[in-house]
């Protein structure tokens, strides 16, 4: 009946919408009780058709609506009920990517993730726990709603350039051989700049991405060139002496010193000009670190082991960016050790490293920094991130020094916010505990919001994956 | 304690502050009183004269105050008076866990103030406790005073009436006059248009139904171009109801509400047909709107867990734009014990909150969605045709995507167009109970129950 009525209300809606009167118009079954008064008949028409388009005139979807898959169950469970709250509010107060991506480790650590009604990740969100890899394909599913094919050579064109990049990785995600292989069709298509955003995307390098990354080495784009080599050159792969290594090796030499224990030692050559500095710069990014070795008739371990370290930090950063770009995963670890040796050694040597180095070893050089002078924790942070698991975090030389600063007269209630932030993401359960004792003793209120991640990191048990 | 008495006088402003602080120490005025476990915080919830009760804390280290009330005194007399309970022990307050609420004022104070200045009042007038207590004499009753005040009041109310009557055919002849010139140019012009005869209307006294015309642009504005006449004819139609309505039976306390002005919570409370609930409740959400006329509205939405009637509470408070943000003075998802006065109606919806405790632990289920579909999204026009929107229980559904990309809850007996964005959680998994505001056209979802517990709010 309602559908009758409102097919008939459609020339009294016509004639309001222009302007005028609509009685005349109204469903032969209304007419009557709209009375002989035309003002008052035009007030009761709009009254019931009012109420009849406002009650009982409810749209109806065009065609079949679609309904997104579940969101998956992850291997880990979400964060017990009693701390979403203070999770949420630590979420929401967390300005720094490197806060927030802590604060997802130390949940993964001990076996927890974020509720998905509180967070959850972008689809092309870097760096995140692995755990969170099934959560990330769901919201790209949702992002793209309608297109869920998988990219393969048949539909790369179709494609735009950035859903390009999220659906390949995706797939290498998903597939790291076939990825590979799809790349190794298509990327000659691609421009050398989104050629080159293609090689950053192949995490997880194996020997299947030889095939792919040899071509590459011969790319016309000598940017390609030198990124597909590096990569060949983490899989133990070519590193052949060429004119540009010969070139690097003029810029240094050896020399033997000792008289009882002989050692080997690289002596940089005096750099008269600007020009010259720069050329060197341009080969040290452009080489892999074993080409670099061999035109020194070195071994890449040698090489690490006779660099003059903390002689001139911008040729100790170039290394070392070398080493992670180019060097196998041992190599990189004597590279970091060396770094670490230096009497106060520089947080943004080691940032090219993080993503090659252990958690353990990340854990231990965190904890030196905690113990320097001027050391402090929210410097430590990016090294030991949230699954850093740090043991007696409040008693180091960074904790002293931050309870010494909060008991200062002039100690302001927002003060030290992001270092007691990083406090509490740095430490272990019991060393929160610990620190958050220390910390009220020293005067600041258990609910001070600042303690939130302390409390947090305090409550947290480590039985998240097996509850 | 003396000397911490002294410092409650010393922080208030003037004698009547500490003399509005007075009243407000009984312990039944008061709810959810707790104390930090280091005993450095105090909080509490009092009742006011709003729907909702205000959230009062203060830090004993330097008796800094804070309190959602909206008084331009600082301290307020909540403040006042929670120190001072306090401080004489009137009521315990037990050690808990600091709620978030008294934690996000803690993160936000203004720093390095440790002890407010002690500001003589202005008058030269010594500030008292004891004085503040002493009740003052009532003036001696005089008949004949009494017989004018009440005929001038009679007077008055004859008047009101009149000049609402007049108001309201005002507001018809409008309504005539737009679809003579046509809905086409209504809508292109309905904020200049609706300003003008909800300032007339306030001028006669329908200050109610001017801030529901004030109000109507922007809701009309949210559809889709292509449904904005359908709904101008929606609105105007319900204005024409509402006022055939009040006209029929001016007395009525839900058209008076709708038309003029609300009756205050005392009038409330002492009204012989106010419904008064006890039960457990849970907050679906809160809605705070800048209206046009500038008060914020601040709606909260709550859903009663038991198997009596009312299923909804609306508590809706009204402050100055100009008072700044006010906090909420719920969470949502919490549930709590608590009594409701429900505002006289056939449908009752607006209530006001008498007294609330803690829930305990263990949350409770939602009811069982326990009537049809089509019944639930259309029984609350048949009492009260004007309503902007209605808080409807849903039965389990899931959201749909159509070709254009909107979205819809889908239940088993079909589909309703859901009006804001929904994304996240509640795309990709089943909604078993869903709660949200009905327009008659569009749903808005305020919470829901899945299998991940509950979203929204």
């Amino acid at each position: 009946m309602a559908e009758a009525l409102l097919d008939g209300l459609a020339p009294v809606i016509t004639r309001w919408t222009m302007g005028g009167s609509a009685a005349h118009a109204a469903p032969a079954g209304w007419r009557g009780g709209l009375g002989q008064d035309a003002g008052e008949a035009e007030l009761r028409l709009l009254a019931l058709t009012g109420q009849l388009l406002g009650t009982m005139a409810v749209a109806e979807p065009a065609g079949d609506l679609q309904v997104l898959d579940d969101l998956p169950r992850l291997a880990k469970p979400p964060l017990p009920e009693a701390l979403r709250p203070r999770c949420r509010r630590i979420l929401a107060a967390l300005r720094d990517a490197d806060h927030r991506r802590g604060l997802l480790a130390l949940l993964d650590r001990r076996g927890w993730t974020m509720h998905p009604a509180d967070w959850l990740p972008g689809a092309n969100e870097h760096d995140l726990p692995a755990t969170y890899a099934a959560w990330q394909d769901w919201v790209a599913q949702a992002a793209a709603c309608a297109d869920t094919d998988e990219i393969s050579p048949e539909n790369w064109d179709r494609f735009g350039p950035a859903a390009r990049r999220v659906a390949f990785a995706e797939l290498r995600r998903r597939d790291p051989a076939r990825a590979s292989a799809l790349l190794a069709a298509k990327i000659a298509s691609e421009t050398p700049d989104r050629r080159l955003l293609f090689l950053d995307l192949l995490t997880g390098l194996s020997a299947t991405d030889v095939p792919l990354l040899e071509t590459l080495a011969g790319d016309r784009a000598p940017r390609v060139k030198a990124r597909a080599m590096a990569l060949l050159a983490r899989l133990g792969k070519g590193g052949a002496v060429d004119e540009d290594a010969r070139e690097i090796a003029g810029f240094f030499s050896t020399k033997t010193t000792g008289w009882l224990r002989k050692s080997l030692r690289i002596v940089p050559q005096e750099l008269k000009t600007s020009a010259q500095r720069n050329r060197r710069g341009a080969l040290m990014e452009a080489l892999t670190l074993t080409a670099m070795a061999q035109a020194l008739a070195l071994s890449p371990e040698e090489l690490i082991a006779a660099w003059p370290w903390g002689e001139d930090t911008h040729a100790d950063h170039a290394l070392a960016a070398m080493a992670e770009r180019s060097a196998a995963d041992e190599v990189v670890v004597l590279v970091a050790e060396a770094l670490a040796s230096q009497p106060g050694s520089d947080i943004l040597a080691f940032i090219p490293l993080l993503p090659r180095m252990s958690a353990t070893w990340r854990q231990q050089v965190a904890l030196r920094m905690l113990e320097a002078k001027e050391g402090n924790f929210l410097r430590a942070l990016p090294l030991a991130g949230g699954d850093g698991e740090i043991a007696g975090t409040i008693r180091t030389a960074a904790g002293k020094a931050l309870l010494a600063s909060l008991v200062k007269e002039d100690a302001k209630p927002a003060d030290h916010a992001p270092e007691l932030a990083a406090l509490g993401l740095l430490s272990a359960r019991a060393a929160a505990s610990e620190a958050l004792g220390r910390l009220t003793d020293a005067g600041l209120i258990a609910s001070d919001p600042r303690l939130d991640l302390l409390r947090l990191n305090a409550a947290l048990n480590d039985e998240g994956s097996n509850p | 304690m003396g000397g911490d008495l002294k410092a409650v006088e010393q922080l208030a402003s003037d004698q009547a502050s500490l003399k509005a602080a007075a009243g407000l120490t009984k312990p039944t005025k008061w709810s959810g009183l707790g104390a930090s476990h280091d005993a450095t915080l105090i909080w509490g919830e009092c009742a006011g004269s709003g729907a909702n009760p205000y959230r009062v804390m203060a830090d004993l280290r330097d008796m800094g105050s804070k309190c959602t009330c909206p008084s331009r005194k600082f301290p307020c007399k909540h403040a006042l008076a929670l120190l001072w309970i306090n401080v004489e022990a009137i009521a315990p307050f037990p050690a808990a866990e600091t709620p978030d609420w008294v934690s996000d004022w803690l993160g936000r104070r203004r720093t390095g103030v440790v002890a407010r200045p002690v500001v003589k009042a202005e008058s030269g007038e010594e500030k008292s406790l004891a004085a503040a207590l002493s009740e003052a004499p009532e003036p001696a009753t005089d008949e004949k005073a009494a017989a004018r005040r009440a005929a001038a009041s009679a007077k008055r109310a004859e008047d009101t009436e009149r000049a609402i009557l007049d108001a309201l055919d005002a507001l018809e002849q409008w309504i005539g006059d737009q679809l003579r010139l046509g809905l086409g140019g209504f809508v292109g012009d309905v904020t200049a248009r609706c300003r003008r005869i909800a300032a007339r209307l306030v001028d006669g006294k329908a200050a109610a139904l001017a801030g529901h015309i004030d109000e109507l642009p922007a809701r009309l504005l949210e559809q889709p171009a292509a449904d904005r006449i359908r709904a101008a004819t929606v609105e105007l139609g319900r204005l024409v109801l509402l006022a055939r309505a009040y006209r029929a039976d001016p007395r009525a306390p839900e058209l008076r509400r709708a038309v003029a002005t609300t009756e205050n919570r005392e009038a409330l409370l002492a009204d012989p047909r106010t419904i008064r609930v006890a039960g457990v409740w849970e907050v679906l959400g809160e809605q705070v709107r800048t209206r046009r006329d500038g008060l914020v509205s601040q709606t909260t939405w709550l859903l009663n867990l038991g198997p009596d009637q009312p299923r909804f509470a609306m508590l809706l408070d009204f402050f100055p734009a100009s008072a700044g943000r006010r906090g909420s003075v719920f969470v949502p998802g919490e549930q709590f014990v608590g009594e409701m006065a429900f505002y006289p109606a056939r449908a009752p919806l607006r209530a006001v909150l008498l007294g609330r405790e803690a829930a305990g632990e263990a949350l409770r289920a939602w009811p069982e969605h326990d009537e049809p579909l089509e019944q639930a999204l259309t029984t609350p026009w048949l009492d009260e045709p004007w309503a902007v929107a209605w808080p409807v229980l849903l039965p389990a559904g899931r959201i749909g995507f159509d070709r254009s990309g909107a979205t819809w809850w889908r239940g088993s007996h079909g589909a309703l167009p859901l009006g804001g964005e929904v994304t996240g959680l509640a795309t990709g998994t089943e909604l078993t109970r869903s709660v949200g505001l009905w327009s008659g056209n569009r749903l808005d979802l305020l919470a829901a129950r899945t299998p991940w517990g509950r979203i929204g709010g």
